[in-house]
């Protein structure tokens, strides 16, 4: 006899045990199967949470670098960080939350089945850990698989010198140098996190700017500031070949004016996305529909076969580009759970998803940027404020970047709001509220912006849409 | 144990309701269930009866204010603390607050205020902007948001389906030119519904009218036959009575005019609830017989006589109101030839019952006084033609004329 639960979740990073969370509130009975060792996938174990974790640190080895301008002594050694010390508490952190999760499960009632899961079709699932064991769904079954580092053909990760995040996050030293491949979040997050700890790094890029998701302003302060920290970008420049030899790496570039150069680095961090997971689900055994091996769903997470729902990276919506981001997955995984319960559910909507990069300076943005605004018809109005004028920038000594809103000039509707700098990931909360009820950029204007704060940026930015800020 | 009376929720789709009457005022004892207020709302007119006994110790709504539903409109304190609890809550202050505010403002001010409000709350800054350029009233704005929000996309579909409207640009209508004498009054929420669903209604179908006399000898020799066995039975049996049946029977024989256009859609209604509209003092309202096509004469007798007594004593339930998919109206009762109904949406049909009386016809090509009356259907041409109508008004007239007595 299988084990019934009325609902199975397959994988337990955000979308997966979000969605068993909200299942299990609303009354089902729920199970999760999960391979790790620790609940919370991705998010926890490689990404959000361990990355930020490094990037505090950097951000902490910043502020001691220059203690002598706070008035700080700390004597004459030099300043270093202990690698060991950092994973340690990363690892603390990490643990931490996993621990939180697996109490959540406990409170909701909700089984963590340990082991690798196989879809065996009418609800049912083989789970794998040793010996085999039979579930059943009554309701439904929810892929929450998640997605992997993805690689690039002719570049062979070795996850020794040719790695990815997964070994990045973990890694025990200060290389002294680092060749990045891609500038998404991933690339300028790591970036980030070792030059600030001491490592030459090389940024290569295929496509024309940094951070190409973002505004293109944004892409442009960010390669400024990169340029002064010491970071080399090539953009439009091609990684042709990585050959690991000794303690190194040997990758070969072309450039974007046609040379071609070989840069030698203790590692190649090849960053340039994810693919989805589903080896083993045997996905399209039952009939699962894929497009390039992502699990295709409509608007309610419903895959292809009835009775099996999918959220998080390892979907695709059909149309381009389904944002890999944990805040994502657990909406997508909350509206899954709350349909299959019954509730009713409103589609999300992507136009409105923030963004959010946690480089030196912080990325933080949500909306169409000014170029796709344009390519949607839009009759576009912009408007930007420097961080730098303002007195807690100055305060804080993290006076770069800015915020720029792209708006509608017809009905003055707020398309998008951009912004770079420190504390930009926080204030992306303001702008993600006031795109989601649909404010107009008069009423950002309208809204008091407590001083001094960096939020003040908001709200000129906004009279710079109309005209002028007043402090410029 | 203080007790909280709310606007209650009279149909799935109200948002508020208007208080149009207290039965009790602070300090009155009530028992359960015994009247306490009366509302008005989009769908109906209604009395609210006390959710316990005890002793009205607030009033927190006064007449003429629209409030969400499910929002306090009153407390009624348990009978053991009433003394203890009641006169403090009715110091003057509280009690004279009301009185002065509607002095400086009259009560049907206080109702656009409120709705305005609540208006502006389910919408958005951009939804505003938009509808102040394009002078959209929000309110006729269905709102598919997060508790009936108005959303951008709302708005755009609004604007879009409406697109004709504001192209031809409508002239004004002439300005009202007031006589000193002349006497202004608000509409009540009912009227001011019934101006806007009309109009939505001409708006929206293609109104076409076939017209066709029915000759009911034989059916005013069943009445007078069954009258007294009926009566017998607590009811009356009315030539709407027959009418009715006659509908159902046809409605099933021809689904297209028990139908609604969605869209590009025509949704065929599994079942046939026959509205029927009956004339209060205050306006109109068309309560629903359910499933008429499976009642019998007696059964829909009694449920046609039911709903009409419902409604004028303001006791329909909103479910008696909601969910028909067919109209009759009967101007003949009061002595109308017939008339041309506006139909009632989302239905695509409507008919109109004459008035039958003693009229000159050919039967076997002799002129005899016959009780005979004229039955006009509208129907909505978008989707009915006028060939599947008149089918459908002739098997009407031929189950009229020629009844089966078996089924009375």
């Amino acid at each position: 006899m299988p084990n019934e639960y009325d609902v199975i979740v397959i994988g337990a990073g955000t979308g997966g045990y979000v969605a068993a969370i909200r299942a299990a509130q609303l009354g089902l009975t729920v199970a999760v199967v999960e391979k790790q060792q620790a609940l919370g996938g991705t998010c926890l174990l490689w990404g959000c949470i361990p990355t930020k974790a490094l990037l505090e640190h950097a951000h902490a080895l910043k502020v001691v670098e220059h203690a002598k301008e706070w008035g700080i002594s700390i004597g004459e050694a030099a300043v270093t960080i202990n690698m060991s010390q950092v994973q340690d508490r990363k690892n603390r952190i990490v643990s931490g939350l996993t621990k939180g999760i697996e109490y959540l499960f406990k409170k909701n009632k909700i089984e963590w089945i340990k082991g690798t899961a196989r879809l065996t079709g009418n609800g049912g699932i083989d789970v794998f850990e040793g010996s085999t064991q039979t579930l059943r769904a009554r309701k439904e079954i929810i892929v929450a698989t998640g997605s992997a580092p993805r690689g690039v053909p002719g570049i062979e990760v070795d996850h020794k010198r040719i790695i990815t995040s997964d070994e990045a996050v973990h890694l025990k030293e200060v290389p002294k140098s680092l060749v990045i491949m891609g500038s998404g979040a991933v690339g300028v997050e790591f970036a980030s996190i070792f030059r600030r700890f001491g490592s030459d790094v090389t940024i290569i890029e295929l496509l024309p700017r940094l951070v190409p998701v973002e505004d293109e302003a944004v892409s442009a302060e960010l390669e400024k500031s990169f340029r002064k920290q010491g970071i080399v970008s090539h953009t439009g420049a091609k990684v042709t070949g990585a050959k690991v030899d000794g303690d190194g790496v040997d990758v070969d570039v072309q450039l974007a004016d046609g040379t071609a150069q070989r840069i030698r680095a203790d590692y190649l961090l090849v960053a340039t996305g994810r693919g989805p997971v589903t080896a083993g689900l045997n996905a399209e055994g039952v009939g699962l529909v894929l497009e390039k091996g992502y699990v295709k769903v409509d608007a309610e997470y419903r895959t292809s076969v009835s009775g099996i729902s999918a959220v998080g990276d390892v979907i695709t919506l059909g149309a381009p580009g389904h944002p890999q981001l944990a805040h994502v997955s657990s909406a997508e995984g909350i509206v899954a759970a709350e349909r299959i319960a019954g509730r009713d559910t409103r589609p999300l909507n992507y136009d409105q998803v923030p963004g959010c990069t946690y480089c030196d300076p912080e990325i933080g943005s949500v909306g169409l940027t000014e170029r796709e605004a344009k390519e949607r018809g839009f009759d576009v109005r912009v408007g930007a404020f420097p961080f730098g004028v303002l007195g807690r920038a100055k305060i804080s000594g993290e006076t770069e970047g800015f915020v720029k809103i792209v708006a509608n000039k017809a009905h003055d509707e707020l398309l998008g709001i951009h912004m770079i700098g420190s504390r930009s990931t926080e204030l992306v909360a303001e702008a993600t509220v006031a795109l989601r009820l649909e404010s107009t950029v008069e009423e950002l204007i309208r809204t008091i912006h407590a001083h001094p704060t960096m939020a003040e940026a908001i709200g000129e930015a906004a009279h710079a849409t109309h005209g002028a800020a007043i402090h410029s | 144990m203080a007790i909280d009376v709310v606007m209650p929720q009279m149909g799935e789709s109200i948002a508020e309701g208007t208080i149009v009457r207290w039965m009790k005022k602070v300090g009155d004892p009530v028992d359960r269930d015994e009247p306490l207020f009366e509302i008005s709302t989009d769908k109906v007119d209604a009395e609210i009866p006390s959710p316990s006994a005890g002793v009205v110790a607030e009033i927190r709504a006064q007449v003429g204010e629209t409030v969400p539903v499910n929002s306090v409109v009153a407390v009624i304190a348990g009978a053991g603390e009433s003394v203890m609890a009641a006169p403090p809550r009715l110091s003057p202050t509280v009690a004279a607050t009301p009185k002065t505010s509607r002095e400086v403002a009259p009560a049907a001010g206080a109702v656009s205020r409120a709705t305005e409000n609540l208006a502006r709350e389910r919408s958005s800054p951009l939804v505003r902007q938009i509808a102040a350029e394009h002078h959209v009233d929000i309110s006729l704005v269905q709102g598919t948001g997060i508790g009936g929000r108005v959303t951008r996309h709302d708005i755009m579909a609004f604007l879009e389906q409406h697109r004709g409207d504001t192209a031809s640009s409508q002239p004004e209508p002439p300005a009202v030119v007031r006589g000193a004498e002349d006497r202004v009054e608000k509409m009540s929420v009912m009227r001011k519904k019934i101006a806007e669903h009309m109009v939505f209604s001409r708006r929206t179908s293609a109104h076409v009218h076939s017209v066709f006399e029915v000759n009911f000898s034989r059916l005013t020799a069943i009445r007078a036959a069954k009258k007294a066995e009926y009566e017998a039975q607590g009811t009356k049996l009315t030539y709407l009575s027959f009418i009715v049946k006659a509908a159902a029977d046809a409605l099933q024989a021809f689904p297209l005019l028990n139908a609604s256009v969605e869209d590009d859609n025509i949704v065929y209604h599994k079942d046939v609830n026959i509205g029927v509209a009956v004339a209060l003092d205050w306006g109109l309202i068309v309560p629903v017989i359910r499933n008429a096509d499976r009642l019998d004469l007696l059964a829909l007798s009694r449920a046609i006589s039911d709903l009409a007594a419902n409604a004028r004593a303001k006791r329909l339930r909103p479910e008696d109101v909601s969910g028909g998919t067919f109209t009759i109206t009967n101007p003949g009762a009061l002595g109308a030839l017939f008339g041309m109904p506006i139909i009632n949406q989302p239905q695509v049909a409507i008919l109109d019952v004459g008035s039958i009386e003693k009229r000159p016809a050919v039967v076997n090509d002799a002129v005899s006084a016959c009780p005979t009356g004229f039955m006009a259907l509208a129907f909505d041409h978008r989707i009915v033609d006028g060939a599947v109508a008149d089918q459908f008004m002739s098997r009407v007239k031929q189950s009229l004329e020629n009844w089966d007595e078996k089924q009375a």
